[in-house]
């Protein structure tokens, strides 16, 4: 399955509500495959979500093994219609995402997140996350709802150009 | 297209924004990076604007010395060298420094993080507490050069601190990409 290109700003899809994936088969099967192999793609991303590479459906892959911040880890996991049941304890950490280059900020997320979606095999899910992991899921489902980052900086002073790094 | 940085400084009041920015779009420029800050009623602001060849920094200078005067602001406009790279490679990090206000405290930890060849990004320092229990407090962001020992430079600190008699910490502060 294809790398897919990752979009940024100001692709307009990013801004928008995504629609629910009707019907878990073939062709969403395809969509986590690409989500997955693109994810891949880049070394240091830990989630993608369906917008990202240009679908306006209600999906998001996460994996956030071997981070340096993950309590709970799940390991690889695409969600299909993720709905965020429970989210509590916000701490402040900085942020980016693939979709905003040269941009980080300063965002307050939920550390224990309780997720229900379908897996790819059409399978009910329901996922206690906690940490980094939260804070994927997080930022994923946010994509689902064309919220950026950018939306949720605590204030003009959280803001900070990206760090040159090579 | 030629870039620009523009300051101006002066007392705060309404307007200020507003009425640097009209000057500048009557001048075809774009606004690109821009920072202001606010520091006991005294405003500064900096933006980096792209402006036409065909005008010079002086030309710009003098379109906005109506602006300035009218505002008691000092303006000053300056050619900027685009082949400069727009931020310092290395880790970023985080250090915070609070205890009994004296003097040198900024000094005295700029130079061990200059020492190391850290390049200071971000700072901010206040004044808290009673006037006479007055605390200082500072927060740095600082570019460390690839392969320095963060660590190190935070025991390195960790001792300046307590020489000081003040409290410091030093924390990695890398976004995570998501």
């Amino acid at each position: 399955m294809p790398v897919r290109p990752v979009l940024r700003l100001p692709e307009a899809v990013l801004k928008e509500q995504a629609a629910p994936v009707p019907v878990v088969g073939g062709t969403t099967r395809e969509l986590a495959v690409d989500l997955v192999d693109t994810m891949r793609a880049s070394p240091a991303c830990v989630g993608l979500a369906a917008p990202q590479i240009g679908v306006g459906l209600r999906a998001f892959v996460v994996d956030v093994t071997g981070h340096r911040k993950a309590g709970s880890c799940h390991g690889m996991f695409v969600l299909f219609n993720p709905e965020l049941l429970l989210a509590h304890g916000p701490i402040v950490a900085r942020e980016g995402c693939m979709s905003v280059p040269d941009l980080t900020g300063d965002v307050s997320r939920a550390t224990r997140v309780v997720v229900r979606g379908t897996t790819p095999e059409g399978d009910d899910r329901v996922m206690q996350v906690d940490a980094f992991e939260a804070r994927a899921v997080l930022h994923e489902l946010d994509h689902l709802d064309g919220v950026l980052f950018l939306d949720r900086v605590g204030s003009a002073s959280s803001l900070f150009p990206r760090r040159v790094y090579r | 297209m030629s870039h620009y940085a523009v300051t101006a400084i002066g007392a705060d009041r309404p307007g200020i924004v507003a009425a640097v920015t009209g000057v500048l779009m009557e001048h075809g420029c774009n606004l690109e990076d821009t920072s202001m800050t606010i520091l006991r009623g005294h405003f500064a602001m900096m933006l980096v604007v792209a402006g036409p060849q065909t005008s010079s920094a002086s030309d710009l200078e003098v379109a906005l010395s109506d602006v300035a005067a009218g505002l008691d602001l000092v303006v000053a406009v300056r050619a900027m060298d685009d082949t400069v790279p727009s931020s310092p490679e290395g880790e970023a990090w985080t250090v915070a420094v609070y205890g009994a206000d004296r003097p040198g405290i900024v000094h005295r930890v700029t130079s061990t993080l200059a020492a190391v060849g850290a390049n200071v990004v971000e700072l901010t320092t206040r004044v808290i507490g009673t006037e006479d229990r007055p605390v200082y407090a500072m927060v740095l962001g600082v570019t460390l050069p690839p392969g320095t020992d963060g660590h190190a430079v935070s025991n390195d600190l960790s001792d300046l601190a307590r020489e000081l008699g003040v409290e410091c910490s030093m924390h990695p502060s890398e976004a995570d990409i998501l």
